[in-house]
């Protein structure tokens, strides 16, 4: 009766963490429990459905689970949960999906009355053929997806063993010359492979290009890389080059101005959702090549037609990248029955911790309107609110005290407005990079930035992903998308590669008081404190006031 | 032996008999099981024979049977009246005793003979004693076809099952003596006529034993003629006599060897119309021209004309072809309860108090969230499905579980509808005592409740025989057998191992064996299922078995004790975190508890409670009354973490805006130009009693409404003029709901409560007393003389006042005790037995056994007085 772990009755666990068996029980909660937050003394898991079928989907039975919630449980465990744990673990893998040499796919049951009675659901009835014996029943090949996804919906997962086709072989290997892998990468990646296809975790700044790499390297074949944008495309294909044995014509880009299909292609998920005439007529960029593995980066940006294409997927290996599984949109259960379950998941300060990623400093800092501004605001329309206050003057005083406090450190300046964007860039006299800017443009500003050319750079949020500026140590977040906690998470990823003198990175978020501008940012930063950054609050008053303390001196 | 039909005067003739020939204790015993036989107190043993006689007592009484006592009672209702045990026996085990030809009962000895050479016999191995028995089994099994194959394949019974009869048939007969369904000795067992009407066939209702009529009852209305055919063509020599005819054809159809000879002569189908009725029901349909078969036994009698298109299987002819036995099955054991899982009992234990831990905070929950007026009360009494359902979401369980908890917080008397004119439940006066008792104490509370409670939340949501929906709180939620059902299946857990969790299906089973009669049995199941539920929600069992603390509630002794050192300890502590969430490890304690549930919102429940603070809980805290240096002061002082800044930042935050716009409420106010004239009116004395207050230095705000002011303003020399009001605010601040006092539902149990036995002692008392007056059997009065003779029983006795003072006399000298006839004052007369302690001015005063207290008695009143024979008192 004295273990780390409280069992709430919502079915949330609470750990302990500065308890001695703490690590013990994280260990032994990790493969069904979700982290759900971590901050300082108690970290929350949320036992859910889907966390429980990915541990039977990765061999744990519900006996493990339990025993592991009773043994390390300071209170006795409700009995209503244990039952619900069985119950649940135990919708897992009535159903199967396998190959069966004659009828091709089929979806097999242990249990005859859930076959029954998922087969009597008119969503399953378009999915699948012919019944084969009491127990099968066929599918048509083309709906794997779509099967799986609908299975989960009505509660009975399929296990899918079915298999993936070897695609196109290609020969990848690491170019492991002067690194290596990091432990937590090669766990991840053979997470990944030994589980077929599936969701990494990481978070930004922890390389997850290199697990990409890595799977590749497993994978020998002709691979897939869906990105976010071209940018990000280009910084994939480089660092491919630089850490795998590909080279430079091996790998082709797929994005609005080049359309080449290599043995690897990268492309954008932007050109790959573009509509012409009410169809995708890029989608079929998925059947042009046997591809053996397709990799999709930020796979919480992932668009909708793009899951429904992956439905049609099921039979290639697919990887998952994401710093975070938080969807706005909450289809994480598509993520789950269509990419995969999560294979592999670190918490942010244990990378930190391992020294993978900087630690950083996070900072709110509040702004007072002034009074002018204040009576505008409140009679601003509801829809311009937020950019009002998002885009105060005052902001821009305290980024220049900000920037000039940081002078000498390479300073991203991230925000949402344009106009503001555009005003600060004048300001502090540092170029601009923004949506219209060119794409060679940016390249060029990014290099400049990487070499300490340029030291403080203003971005909007084109730069919000999969932009490596390992120098960058400050980041100042003047507006955002509202409250998006992802692109919090994003965004002070800017800063978090580990710093070649070792020194802790600098987030700053800077915030109107009293405004919904506030309001935003404490939804925005719920991930991160979640995640353990516990954010400093400071007045924009006092750093003005020791601004001037500091130029008088 | 003969003595048994004859009039012996120790055998008794009635029921009444019986019972005066019984003991005290026996009678407590009777009245313990029967208490509805209480209820008024009976004059005396004949009033309470004749009461134990009624319908309404006699099915009360049956209902209240087992399994196997029900088939002995049931094969006695078959079975000639009297009926002597061994033929009782045969009935159930269905071994054919020797002599078995004619009625059993008219030859003691020779039955008892037979019992006793089938006891050494046998059912399955034929010895010498039980020869015709033993041989005659083959033999029909020959001759009888297919009828008698399936009788026989029926399960004649194994001598294992037949010696678990035997063993148990004494035991179940005493049952049935103890009851007053079944009086007289061994040999002349008679059921009490009542039983025997409700559980012997009649031509409207098949018996339970699927027996019909008999002969003789069958052949009641028939025409002689007819009788003569049936006769003759059953080959039996003809008489002219229906009753002797009758006879005849009962003789032939109970003697085994000539009924196997008739049945071997009947057409194969005969035997298939045969086995179809053979076990129930008997009665079949036909037309008017019957099939070739059903007439073959319809000329012979083996099926009797019942109505004009029914026929029905004579009794005799059943019992020949099922071999004697009453009963298809027997079940002469109860089925023992099978444990399913043998939990360590350390393990039940934590798991019924965590259990425990969560009722007790579900409860608060449910009751708290109702602390500023519950939902309505539906007009016709009860909670609306809706309401219900949101209850249900508020506490995360399903309907059915809100509704047990809404339920059990009624029957502990923590909430109830506050009477007002548009009735709300709230919380009772008592919720606030409970709150604040240790949880143990509150979950004693809770589980007593419980346990007596006839309110079911099981039927909630299902349809009354009006098709009105019930509804929890509602009306017509009381099922009278719950108390009983929920107290024997904690039992029947309580006798399994420890930690033993029992196997459903089989303690239905033994519950059903315990209590068989088809009306309630259904209910009885339901009831045990909620039961288990309810028990494992409550925590009386932890995973399916008897915990500790169930024990105790069982045995009727204070749980709470045994819970305590089971609950966590409460902390006294939380841990504060950046993403302004607190823990508490632990339940905490109740006052830094209520102040935390205020500060901030709880996130999620359990062992610990999570906390999240956000503006909005921070201003319900500085609303409440708190600074925010308080808060601070609260957080540092029982967080064992560094208070982190972002939640510093939100307090003071939060409380730098607190309080800036000011909200009042005023009824009217002054407006004046001249500041110096409002501070005038404030300080004039006869102003006091407006209420005024200044807010700025021109306004002037009153408590008391524009008219009033303006009239006080007059009557101190102003003159005021009023201004078209723009509606005032009125802000009250709610206040926290309470019923006016209310007390728990009372559990409405199944008939009058089982007395005491102080009380079931003192009533036998009286009733033997007053049985002694109306039975005594008296001394001839000393000085009377022939002529007055003595008073036939049930008549006052006559004596003149000189030997009644005498007689009085005496009996206060010796402490004798007398039978006298009084007339009172309404001129009323009754008889009274009195011990007399003394006589005088014209009184006698004596101890009245028929009334159980001391009385006086006016001489002059009493008609006449005679001496007790001895043994009477």
């Amino acid at each position: 009766m004295n273990g780390p772990l409280i069992v709430q009755s919502d079915k949330t666990l609470l750990l302990e963490v500065d308890h001695e068996l703490a690590d013990a029980a994280r260990r032994a909660i990790a493969p069904f429990a979700e982290l759900e937050r971590a901050p300082e003394h108690i970290h929350t898991y949320r036992v859910t459905p889907l966390g429980l079928w990915n541990a039977r989907a990765a061999g744990h039975d519900a006996e493990q689970v339990v025993d592991a919630l009773v043994e390390y449980s300071r209170y006795p465990v409700p009995h209503a949960l244990l039952v619900d744990v069985a119950e649940t673990m135990a919708r897992y893998g009535r159903l199967t999906l396998s190959k069966h040499p004659v009828h091709g796919l089929v979806l097999t049951t242990t249990d005859r009355p859930v076959l029954e009675e998922i087969l009597r659901s008119k969503r399953i009835t378009p999915l699948v053929g012919a019944r084969i014996d009491a127990d099968t029943v066929a599918v048509h090949p083309s709906e794997r997806g779509q099967i799986k996804q609908t299975l989960l919906k009505l509660g009975w997962p399929a296990e899918d063993l079915a298999g993936y086709v070897d695609g196109e072989a290609h020969p990848i290997d690491l170019a492991e010359d002067g690194w290596s892998l990091r432990p937590y990468q090669r766990q991840a990646v053979e997470g990944f492979w030994h589980g077929g296809s599936g969701v990494v975790v990481l978070p930004c700044g922890a390389g997850k290009t290199l697990v990409g790499a890595g799977a590749m390297a497993q994978a020998k074949a002709t691979t897939l890389i869906l990105v976010t944008n071209t940018v990000s495309a280009r910084q994939w294909k480089h660092e491919l080059v630089r850490r795998t044995s590909l080279t430079e014509d091996e790998i082709g880009e797929y994005s609005g101005t080049r359309k080449e299909i290599r043995p690897v292609t990268i492309a954008t998920y932007q050109v790959l959702t573009t509509k012409r005439k009410g169809i995708y007529p890029h989608l079929e960029l998925f059947d042009s090549r046997d591809w053996g593995l397709i990799v999709y980066d930020e796979v919480h940006l992932l668009p909708a037609p793009v899951f429904k294409f992956t439905a049609d997927l099921q039979a290639r290996r697919r990887l998952g990248l994401t710093a975070t599984l938080v969807r706005e949109d909450g289809r994480e259960s598509d993520v789950f029955s269509l990419i995969g379950p999560k294979r592999f998941d670190a918490p942010w300060k244990e990378i930190e911790a391992q020294g993978y990623i900087a630690p950083a400093d996070c900072v709110e800092v509040r702004v007072n309107l002034t009074e002018s501004e204040r009576l505008a605001y409140a009679t601003a329309e509801t829809e311009e609110k937020y950019r009002f206050c998002a885009t105060t003057a005052t902001k821009r005083k305290v980024t220049e005290a900000l920037v000039r406090r940081h002078k000498g450190e390479q300073t991203l300046v991230i925000g949402q407005y344009i106009d503001q964007l555009d005003e600060l860039g004048a300001h502090l006299d540092a170029p601009v990079i923004k949506g219209e800017t060119s794409n060679a443009q940016r390249e060029k500003l990014f290099d400049a930035f990487r070499q300490g050319e340029i030291s403080v750079l203003v971005v909007s949020k084109v730069a919000n992903f999969s932009i490596d500026l390992p120098e960058a140590t400050v980041a100042i977040q003047v507006s955002g998308t509202f409250g998006s906690r992802q692109e919090e998470a994003q965004r002070l990823g800017r800063v978090l590669r580990p710093k070649a003198d070792g020194h802790e990175a600098r987030f700053y978020s800077v915030v109107a008081r009293d405004t919904i501008d506030q309001d935003f940012a404490a939804h925005r930063q719920r991930f991160l404190a979640e995640q353990g950054y516990a954010y400093r609050i400071m007045d924009a008053d006092e750093l003005l006031a020791g601004e001037g303390d500091r130029s008088d001196g | 032996m003969p003595e048994a039909s004859t009039t012996g005067s120790a055998a008794p003739r009635s029921l009444a008999e019986a019972l005066r020939a019984r003991d005290d204790a026996a009678l407590v015993a009777l009245l313990r099981a029967r208490p509805d036989l209480l209820n008024p107190v009976p004059g005396d043993l004949t009033q309470l024979a004749t009461r134990a006689g009624t319908r309404a007592s006699v099915v009360r009484a049956l209902d209240h049977l087992d399994r196997f006592a029900l088939q002995t009672a049931e094969a006695l209702a078959v079975a000639p009246d009297p009926c002597d045990v061994t033929t009782l026996e045969t009935l159930l085990t269905g071994t054919r005793p020797a002599p078995a030809v004619g009625p059993a009962d008219s030859t003691g000895a020779g039955a008892k003979a037979g019992a006793g050479a089938e006891r050494t016999g046998g059912a399955a191995a034929p010895g010498d004693g039980a020869g015709p028995a033993g041989g005659e089994g083959p033999a029909r099994g020959e001759g009888e076809g297919p009828a008698g194959g399936e009788a026989a394949g029926e399960g004649a019974f194994g001598s294992e099952l037949v010696a678990e009869v035997r063993r148990a048939l004494p035991g179940a007969l005493a049952t049935l003596r103890d009851q007053a369904v079944v009086w007289g000795d061994d040999r002349t067992l008679r059921l009490v006529r009542t039983a025997r009407e409700l559980l012997a066939p009649s031509p409207s209702r098949p018996s339970p034993t699927g027996l019909g009529p008999t002969v003789a009852e069958a052949t009641a209305g028939m025409s002689p003629t007819r009788i003569q055919e049936i006769v003759a063509a059953a080959g039996l020599p003809a008489t002219h006599d229906p009753v002797s005819a009758v006879a005849a054809l009962t003789g032939l159809f109970t003697d085994p060897d000539r009924m196997s000879a008739l049945l071997a002569q009947a057409p194969p189908e005969a035997h298939h119309v045969l086995a179809r009725l053979v076990w129930g029901p008997p009665y079949g349909e036909v037309t008017p021209e019957p099939t070739a078969p059903v007439r073959w036994l319809r000329d012979r009698g083996l099926l009797l004309p019942a109505s004009a298109r029914t026929l029905v299987l004579p009794r005799e002819v059943a019992l020949h072809l099922r071999g004697g036995r009453a009963h298809r099955r027997i079940e002469p054991l109860a089925p023992p309860v099978v444990a399913a899982h043998t939990h360590r009992p350390e393990q039940v234990d934590a798991n019924s108090a965590g259990q425990a831990l969560a009722a007790v905070a579900t409860v608060e929950e449910l009751v708290g969230s109702w602390d500023q007026g519950g939902p309505p009360v539906l007009r016709a009494g009860g909670l609306s499905v809706r309401d219900l359902k949101r209850t249900a979401v508020a506490l995360d369980v399903a309907e059915p579980v809100a509704a047990f908890w809404i339920e059990l917080a009624y029957a502990a008397g923590l909430l109830a509808s506050d009477g007002e004119a548009d009735e709300r439940y709230a919380p009772t006066p008592a919720y606030d005592d409970w709150v604040e008792a240790p949880p143990a104490q509150r979950w004693a509370r809770l589980a007593t409740a419980w346990l007596p409670a006839t309110r079911t939340s099981g039927v909630v949501g299902e349809q009354d025989a009006k098709g009105r929906t019930l509804s929890a709180l509602g009306p017509d939620l009381d099922r009278s057998a719950a108390p009983e059902v929920r107290r024997r299946v904690l039992e029947l857990l309580a006798e399994l191992p420890p930690g033993g969790a029992a196997e459903t299906g089989s303690l239905l089973e033994r519950l059903a064996w315990e209590r068989p009669l088809r009306g309630t049995s259904e209910l009885r199941a339901r009831l045990a299922r909620w039961t288990l539920a309810e028990a494992e929600l409550l925590g009386v069992t932890g995973r399916g078995a008897l915990a500790g603390v169930g024990r105790a509630l069982l045995a009727g002794t204070d749980p709470a004790p045994l819970l305590a050192p089971l609950l966590p300890e409460p902390v006294d502590h939380v841990l504060l975190q950046a993403d302004l969430t607190a823990v508490a490890p632990g339940p905490l304690r109740r006052p830094l508890a209520e102040t935390l549930a205020v500060l901030a919102d709880v996130e999620s429940k359990g062992g610990a409670t999570v906390y999240r603070f956000t503006p909005a809980s921070v201003r319900r805290a500085l609303d409440a009354g708190q600074a925010a240096s308080d808060l601070h002061d609260f957080l540092a002082a029982h967080s064992i973490t560094p208070v982190p800044q972002p939640l510093s930042y939100l307090i003071d935050d939060v409380a730098r805006r607190h309080g800036h716009l000011r909200v009042g409420a005023a009824s009217s106010y002054v407006r004046c130009d001249d500041d110096s004239v409002l501070g005038e009116i404030l300080a004039d004395k006869r102003s006091a009693g407006l209420g005024l207050r200044r807010l700025a230095p021109t306004v002037l705000a009153a408590t008391v409404e524009p008219p009033a002011l303006l009239d006080g303003l007059r009557a101190m020399g102003y003159a005021p003029a009023a201004e078209s009001h723009t509606g005032d605010v009125l802000i009250t601040r709610a206040g926290a709901r309470r019923t006016p006092q209310r007390t728990p539902p009372v559990p409405v149990p199944e008939g009058p409560p089982v007395p005491d036995t102080t009380l079931l002692a003192a009533a036998v008392r009286a009733i033997r007393a007053g049985d002694v007056a109306a039975t005594a059997v008296r001394r001839e009065p000393a000085a009377a003389g022939a002529a007055a003779g003595a008073p036939a029983p049930g008549e006052l006795p006559r004596t003149s006042a000189a030997e009644t003072l005498a007689t009085v006399q005496a009996a206060a000298l010796t402490g004798s005790a007398v039978w006298i006839g009084y007339v009172n004052a309404e001129g009323a007369a009754s008889q009274r037995v009195i011990a007399p302690v003394r006589v005088e001015g014209g009184f006698v005063t004596g101890y009245d056994h028929t009334a159980d207290e001391v009385r006086t008695y006016a001489l002059h009143r009493i008609t006449g007085v005679a001496e007790l024979a001895e043994d009477h008192l």
